[in-house]
């Protein structure tokens, strides 16, 4: 039976999403290149990024349903308002397509290869995700207090690589200099039940339940005279606490 | 100058200042990234804070990059405490 299941996700869902991105990008580039005769820089671009979150809504709400659901939690409903930086575990490639649950303006900090994905890496580039890998950190500095003076939402995966165990791995710090430099709300962000959407070194989608915890905020009145390497273990430790609690009641 | 023992004392006295990193994690055989949770970012900070405390200049030294583990660090510094003592 599960077997069943498993080709009927995989033989459903690759073509769709194979049509869908294909039609999507089409008309998002007649979108942006017409609408950029019209709009400012700025609002071509919140454009593009709002089309990304539907377009990433429509793939985990709707082309992954029935087999995979999502169970979202908020449990930042008092946060201040944003723009926030979201912090996330990161255990498989389908991630990147979670943060669309997040209703804001956001870009992504990605590693190298999403920016060589067909079509998908240019769309990235050009919606202004950032490569922190492929750039000094002078620029990513530059770039993120920007995207926070604009308003613009950021999205990191500070463990840098999928985690091969399920255990949250080390952090990197850049993110956490973005906040200590910006004083922007930190959203730690959890997600479980991924792990086989797809398993690494697989393309094989399985069925199941995405679990996404957003936990309340981390103000700056909390973290302000941290150093980064504090900041970003104190963040990583409260991911790890909450990745470990929704395991066990998977 | 400081003796070997002094110097290492020194260079994890560091780690607790700067890092806020528990003593009991500062085995010479720890290595910096994995253990120690440090990045290349957190590096620079390092080397600051290295410079700082044994009044160096090892910001530009190739043989940083060769240093993997607190071991590593900690003979990196007696090595250079000893090249200026010469």
């Amino acid at each position: 039976m599960r077997i069943l299941k498993i080709a009927c996700l995989n033989l459903l869902f690759y073509p769709l999403f194979i049509i869908f991105s294909l039609t999507t990008f089409v008309n998002l580039g007649i979108v942006v290149i017409f609408s950029s005769l019209f709009l400012s820089k700025r609002k071509v671009l919140k454009l593009l990024r709002q089309a990304i979150r539907w377009y990433g809504a429509v793939i985990i709400r709707i082309l992954f349903f029935p087999f995979i659901r999502l169970d979202y939690k908020n449990y930042g409903a008092n946060d201040p308002p944003g723009p926030y930086l979201f912090v996330c575990n990161h255990r498989a490639a389908s991630d990147p397509f979670l943060m669309a649950v997040f209703p804001y303006e956001i870009i992504q900090v990605v590693n190298i290869w999403p920016f060589r994905i067909p079509a998908l890496g240019i769309i990235a580039k050009i919606a202004g995700y950032l490569s922190v890998r492929e750039m000094p950190y002078e620029e990513f500095s530059l770039r993120t207090r920007e995207l926070i003076g604009q308003g613009v939402s950021i999205a990191a995966f500070p463990e840098g690589t999928r985690s091969r165990t399920g255990a949250v791995g080390n952090f990197y710090g850049a993110i956490f200099r973005t906040a200590l430099e910006t004083g922007a709300p930190i959203v730690p962000v959890c997600i479980t039940g991924n792990e086989s959407v797809p398993p690494i070194g697989s393309g094989w989608l399985r069925p199941g339940v995405i679990k996404i915890h957003r936990l309340p905020a981390i103000t700056s009145d909390r973290y302000r005279d941290f150093s980064a390497f504090k900041l970003k273990n104190y963040v990583r430790d409260i991911i790890a606490r909450e990745v470990q609690a929704m395991d066990q009641t998977a | 100058m400081a003796s070997e023992q002094e110097i290492i004392k020194m260079v994890n006295e560091v780690f607790v200042e700067s890092f806020e990193i528990d003593k009991a994690k500062l085995a010479p055989e720890a290595n910096i990234f994995n253990d120690l949770g440090l990045d290349s970012l957190d590096i620079v900070d390092l080397v600051v804070a290295l410079q700082k405390k044994f009044a160096v200049t090892i910001r530009d030294d190739e043989r940083v990059r060769n240093i993997r583990t607190l071991g590593d660090l900690q003979q990196f510094i007696l090595t250079i405490k000893k090249e200026i003592g010469k």
